[in-house]
């Protein structure tokens, strides 16, 4: 059993480090956070948004594989939080969540759109001069409905 | 007068805090004759307007006339870049409010943005479901959510980026520069290069007349 259990151990390992190659290179080849750091002229930042990459990533992962574990609310509730107060706590901490997550997943998306060169090329060929700043601002918009309107009609029901 | 050289290394990318620029400014200049070296750095290569343009780019060819222009048997040799960006920028603010907010806005970013990732991934390939099938393969048993698999998997994770960005908090593991850091210094290069390109093409350079 215990052998087994050090089999089981060294596997996932190996997943986890595989994964975290995966995942981060996929990252890294979209060049989001140095674009974020460049936009912002904080640079010398680099290290500490790394950190943060790190971070975030360990906290989700933890969240996500030991969900049965991570009950936050009830851990709130058992630390003796008044009901009304955690509402408010925990309201924030979705928005935080759900704003900070939607502006990265924003940028991935567009950032991967434009590695593949589908803006630019489609630009060339259709001969497209002006009114750029027109159809980022139409893709955004277009971007906000769509997300809006999958979680209104609640389209994630009708997935595989 | 016998034939001086000037060598002149101009650079890639020259911010200017002044809108007064000089050779110095956006360039490297040595010469043997100590004289036309400093004069050669004095000169005056171009002047922002107040309220214009922030950003020109200036032609190796524009920098060797003025040089040139210096005196009659002098030779300019250019070791540098062809064209040289000259951006006009405001003395860097290091520690003001605005560049903590800056800050902490891409801190979140990054920390909910990567925490959102990884959980959208787990999701996507129903990590917890997996975990648990694989768990029955091994072990024979059913699986209780926390055993040695999810464990090392997360420690795992935890090595992965480690090693994948070079550093524990503030301590490199080796001298390298950090993925982020190379990646921050192509796109600094390729913006470079569109600007240049941008203005050659625009023919708003600064060249030789």
């Amino acid at each position: 059993m215990l052998l087994r259990r050090i089999c089981l151990a060294a596997l996932g390992c190996s997943f986890g480090l595989m994964t975290s190659a995966g995942v981060f290179t996929v990252l890294l080849a979209v060049g989001l956070i140095p674009r974020f750091a460049g936009r912002t002229h904080t640079g010398a930042k680099a290290p500490l948004y790394e950190d943060m990459v790190i971070l975030g990533t360990l906290t989700g992962n933890i969240l996500s594989v030991f969900a049965p574990y991570c009950r936050i609310a009830e851990a709130a509730r058992r630390a003796g939080t008044p009901e009304g107060l955690w509402h408010m706590l925990g309201g924030l901490l979705l928005v935080c969540y759900g704003l900070f997550s939607g502006i990265f997943t924003g940028s991935l998306a567009m950032a991967i759109a434009e590695m593949l060169d589908s803006i630019p090329i489609f630009a060339r060929r259709i001969g497209f001069r002006r009114g750029l700043g027109a159809a980022v601002c139409a893709m955004a918009l277009g971007k906000a409905a769509g997300s809006f309107f999958y979680f209104y009609k609640s389209m994630f029901l009708y997935g595989g | 007068m016998e034939n001086i050289v000037v060598y002149i290394k101009p650079k890639r990318n020259a911010e200017v805090e002044k809108e007064e620029v000089f050779l110095k400014d956006i360039a490297s200049v040595t010469c043997s004759n100590e004289t036309i070296k400093t004069k050669a750095r004095a000169l005056k290569v171009y002047q922002f307007c107040p309220n214009g343009e922030k950003r020109t780019v200036i032609s190796a060819l524009r920098l060797i006339e003025l040089v040139q222009g210096l005196g009659k048997g002098i030779a300019v040799e250019n070791v540098g870049e062809q064209d040289t960006l000259m951006k006009l920028v405001k003395a860097p603010e290091t520690n003001g409010p605005m560049v903590w907010i800056k800050v902490a806005f891409v801190s979140l970013v990054s920390f909910f943005g990567t925490a959102f990732t990884i959980m959208a991934f787990h999701n996507d390939i129903g990590i917890r479901d997996l975990f648990g099938r694989f768990y029955e393969q091994v072990m024979g048993q059913t699986s209780g959510g926390f055993t040695a698999l999810e464990i090392s998997y997360s420690l795992g994770l935890a090595v992965g980026i480690t090693l994948f960005f070079n550093h524990i908090g503030g301590r490199r593991i080796t001298r390298d520069p950090t993925p982020i850091e190379v990646e921050m210094r192509i796109y600094e290069k390729d913006v470079d290069d569109t600007l240049i390109e941008t203005a050659d093409r625009e023919e708003k350079t600064i060249d030789a007349s």
